[in-house]
């Protein structure tokens, strides 16, 4: 038996019309869409439900209990699997087949599963831009995001006196929802310095219900006497076995502490990073965003990447909100079903569309403006960074190993870096250390740096698999020949 | 006594939700039923995971959806899985990996 046939036989093909990868806002409107024109859709996902992060569900004993912070989510999930796309949940997407579009997925049960699509649509989302700091590898120390989750889908709280720190927008709200189940905020740090009178001048550009959004977040602080230290930055967290206090300092002079507040929690992060490495690995085009040091995948105005048959959707294509998610996931099924002939949109429709999307657009720009940017901020926060900071939280690797290699041997190669360091090199294969790493890099070779070129992405590459599979898995998908060991 | 019953709803209307059973390194945890593990962990303020299998220093949950690894925990003898995304059931097995070897270098 060749190994072609084995791989074949072991393992189930599923052959589809459309497969969606990520079952968050995006994925779900394209979902939607094209399963109600009778196309052939599956959508995956790495969690137990569908939903993503922003629409993540709570169990049903908290709904009923509690509520659901976001019944539309729930309502946009009953669509979905009322238009009759088969829903994989619990499934992991974690890479590729030589033929560059057989996609390899594990299922709940940790089986592998191959599938095939004439459209593959990447709504993969994004992962929270975490910073490291002296102490940031504590238990009790954990991004924005993870609290959220807790407060909204399992009634929970992280502790019981926090201070949030990072930047954007999202530590507001994340700040109301422990306030909502009795946490003590006891501070909000913010890098940048985007409150002030002039928030409310910009505001009135076209988007009043999203900045209503933010300022009913604001006046909810205020009434609860949250201070809000803007142009501060998170300097070291210190406790024994757990994280006990979190010393500021300020932005511009980040290593002079200001002010140290007693946590039992502390939850920092600077907003999101597009997932792309599927689409990576897809062979997708990717250019730098000069703003965020980002890669994010090249795609035309429904979404379509380099790649024909490959849509980027959501987050993964760049960084815009809930809103602009769907319009993108809703814009690409509009393409592909045009493609199939199945439905003309009507021009109206379609008009409003782009419409929107450019509003939402213009948003994004705005709020961008507001904070200070990932690349920036990365200049000002990577030359501070104490020596001893554990950078790769994974492989345990030191922010002064990082800068002597990037300094020596690997002549100011990222890459070269991560090899003779291994940061970068563990399960979450960089995703929450790459950031720092690319800055220590950059700040000890000044010369290179995000913007010189198309073709310079200042981040790891994406490799296979995308997420560590179990040995099982691959085991069996490679047939029984691999498991008596002489294939 | 901090228990994840009193960090769940603490403050919530009357009622009560629903409660599973499950086991933590052999103590008995009572949760809200369908909870995510790391919640139930977390509400117990059980923050000790596992070690770093390169340092030996304690971690615990940071990431909450399944990109750091860093909540990884044995469920029925199964090691590996990440409790953020992993959603307690009634008898669930748990067994988090903090005995061993301290940090050297704290």
């Amino acid at each position: 038996m060749t190994a072609e046939h084995s791989a074949a036989t072991y393992g189930e093909v599923v052959e589809r019309d459309v497969v969606i990868v990520g079952g968050g806002p995006a994925g779900l409107s394209a979902a939607a869409r094209l399963a109600s024109a009778g196309l052939a859709v599956t959508i995956l996902d790495e969690q137990p439900e569908l939903g993503g992060q922003y629409y993540r569900r709570p169990a049903p004993a908290v709904a009923r209990q509690w509520g659901d912070h976001r019944p539309e989510g729930g309502r946009l999930i009953a669509q979905v699997r009322a238009a009759g796309a088969e829903c994989r949940t619990g499934h992991l997407v974690w890479g590729v087949e030589d033929d560059g579009r057989t996609l390899l997925a594990s299922d709940d049960a940790e089986h592998p599963v191959r599938l095939r699509a004439r459209y593959l649509v990447l709504a993969t989302g994004a992962f929270e831009r975490v910073f490291p700091f002296p102490g940031w590898q504590l238990p009790g120390v954990t991004t924005p995001g993870f609290a959220q989750h807790l407060a909204a889908s399992d009634h929970t709280t992280v502790g019981d006196r926090v201070v949030l720190a990072g930047s954007g927008p999202f530590l507001l709200p994340v700040a109301c929802s422990l306030i909502e189940l009795g946490v003590s905020v006891a501070g909000i740090a913010e890098a940048g310095r985007p409150y002030r009178p002039s928030l409310r001048a910009l505001g009135t550009l076209g988007h009043p219900a999203r900045l209503r959004e933010l300022a009913s977040y604001a006046a909810r602080l205020a009434r609860a006497r949250v201070p809000i230290w803007q142009e501060t930055v998170v300097l070291r967290a210190d406790g024994r076995d757990r994280v006990s206090s979190v010393t500021l300092a300020a932005a511009a002079r980040p290593a002079r502490p200001v002010r140290t507040v007693e946590v039992d929690a502390l939850c920092v992060g600077y907003g999101f990073r597009p997932q792309t490495d599927l689409a990576r690995m897809l062979g997708c085009q990717v250019r730098v965003d000069v703003a965020s040091g980002d890669a994010v995948p090249v795609t035309g105005a429904a979404g379509r990447a380099s790649r024909a048959d490959v849509y980027v959707v959501g987050e993964a294509a760049g960084i815009g909100g809930v809103h602009a998610a769907k319009a993108r996931g809703l814009a690409a099924a509009h393409d592909i079903l045009t493609r199939e002939g199945r439905s003309a949109v009507p021009v109206s429709e379609a008009r409003r569309m782009m419409s929107a999307r450019r509003r939402l657009a213009r948003f994004t720009a705005l709020t961008d403006s507001l904070y200070p940017g990932p690349a920036a901020l990365l200049a000002t926060l990577a030359p501070a960074l104490p020596a001893d900071t554990v950078v790769c939280r994974c492989e345990a690797v030191r922010a002064e190993e990082i800068r002597t290699t990037a300094a020596g041997s690997a002549d100011g190669d990222l890459n070269a870096t991560k090899a003779w360091t291994r940061a970068g090199m563990g399960p979450c294969q960089g995703r929450e250390c790459g950031f720092a790493v690319a800055g220590l890099v950059r700040s000890v070779m000044p010369g290179r740096g995000v913007g010189d070129g198309e073709s310079r992405v200042e981040i790891f590459p994406s490799r296979l698999p995308v997420r560590p599979v179990p040995l099982a898995t691959l085991l069996e998908l490679a047939g029984p020949e691999s498991q008596k060991g002489d294939a | 006594m901090t228990t994840a019953q009193g960090r769940t709803g603490r403050r919530a209307g009357p009622g009560r939700a629903p409660q599973t059973e499950i086991v933590v390194d052999g103590d008995s945890v009572q949760a809200v039923d369908g909870i995510s593990l790391a919640a139930v962990l977390v509400g117990e303020r059980r923050w000790s995971l596992r070690r770093n299998p390169v340092g030996g220093d304690l971690r615990g949950p940071f990431c909450g959806m399944g990109v750091c690894f860093e909540c990884e925990v044995t469920v029925d003898g199964r090691p590996g899985v990440r409790a953020c995304i992993t959603k307690i059931y009634a008898g669930m097995r748990v067994e988090t990996a903090t005995e061993g070897e301290a940090p050297h270098d704290r």
